[in-house]
């Protein structure tokens, strides 16, 4: 490959000589192209935000997904989540682990004398066992496996540190009907989910 | 932080603080925080499947002790005692139901003798097409129990209550 000449360089034409103009007489000498940019503000605001976040910074991590259209009900409880199968109540369906399991509407027509809904209760069913396994064959963190002894003795457990076998999180739109939550409720007690965690929003 | 003192003339007192790295650390940490930053706090109320249901034929019935029932309906709630029968019907107030007088009510029977060492009350909710009672109501029914003291909550079908009024 020839080698040539250096030419003009690339964007040269742009006038930049008012800057230099401005740094230079700001320091006297007419020859300084140096351009001191103010980082002051900049520091201020990033030290700013990141005082902010660090505050409002979340250790727990996000354990409920957001759904469209579902909004949580107000409470004044602390306690904090801990993970479990979710049951989402939307304004128009059931899901369960994100998987659609019946509509709002078809379970509030449905008057069976069963009083569940029969397809969340396989699921649940399904899981229940599993957990049971996991929890038999000692397949949990130190504290939970602690939780479920203390749940034998009938210990009142730590919010946060509640034994997995049989909870259950319902995440339910403040508007949901209280006959589908009753059905809900008997479907997963059915199941053998004998502890539900109801999400709420803090007040 | 690097830092230079003056530079090479003996008069200059100056001191460049080196804050590249500061503004490196700072903008790695703010994408960070921002990125797993969690914007609504979200909490639970812990609650116990009991009672009858339709499902089930027996009913786990304690007749020694007193029980606590409370049924949310859409333009009242009912506070009752199991074994002495006893309720107290608080109206809507308005639009809304009466918080405030529930609350009362609650820490009334929370400081009776028959509650004063106990946690445990049942909440159940009774809906109808004409009169639907919404979830939030429950949840303020349960979380103001929690409030007062009653914190081991079971929520059950209305016609499991110990304690239901007969209307």
């Amino acid at each position: 490959m020839p080698v040539h000449a250096a030419g003009s360089r690339l964007y040269r034409s742009v006038p930049f000589k008012h800057l230099v103009k401005k740094a230079g007489s700001a320091t006297g000498g007419s020859r300084a192209t140096n351009i001191a940019l103010n980082l002051t503000p900049f520091v201020d605001m990033m030290t700013i935000l990141v005082t902010f976040l660090l505050m409002v910074f979340s250790s727990s991590g996000q354990l409920l997904q957001a759904q469209k259209g579902l909004e949580l009900p107000m409470a004044d409880s602390h306690d904090t989540l801990q993970q479990a199968p979710v049951i989402i109540v939307t304004k128009t369906e059931i899901t369960y682990q994100g998987q659609l399991v019946a509509t709002v509407d078809s379970v509030l027509r449905d008057d069976s004398p069963t009083f569940k809904i029969d397809a969340l209760f396989e699921r649940l069913d399904a899981a229940a066992k599993k957990i049971k396994e996991d929890v038999g064959m000692g397949k949990l963190p130190k504290n939970l496996a602690k939780a479920c002894e203390d749940a034998k003795q009938n210990i009142r457990p730590q919010p946060g540190a509640i034994c997995p076998d049989g909870l259950a999180i319902l995440q339910a739109d403040e508007s949901t009907d209280a006959r589908l939550i009753n059905k809900i409720v008997n479907t997963a007690k059915a199941a053998g989910f004998d502890n539900l965690l109801f999400a709420v929003k803090n007040k | 932080m690097g830092a230079s003192v003056g530079t090479g003339d003996k008069k200059s007192v100056n001191v460049e603080l080196n804050i590249v790295p500061f503004i490196d650390l700072m903008s790695c940490l703010t994408a960070f925080l921002l990125v797993t930053a969690v914007w609504v706090n979200i909490a639970q109320i812990n609650i116990q499947p009991k009672g009858k249901t339709r499902d089930t034929t027996n009913v786990q019935q304690d007749d020694e002790h007193v029980t606590l029932s409370v049924l949310v309906q859409a333009d009242r709630i009912w506070v009752g005692l199991s074994r002495i029968n006893q309720f107290q019907e608080i109206p809507k107030k308005g639009d809304q139901q009466d918080w405030e007088r529930f609350e009362n009510t609650l820490k009334e029977n929370k400081a009776s003798a028959f509650f004063a060492d106990r946690t445990d009350i049942e909440v159940a909710a009774e809906s109808t097409t004409q009169s639907p009672v919404e979830y939030q109501d429950i949840i303020h029914a349960m979380d103001v129990a929690v409030k007062v003291g009653f914190v081991d909550v079971g929520l059950t079908d209305p016609n499991g209550l110990a304690a239901r009024p007969s209307l």
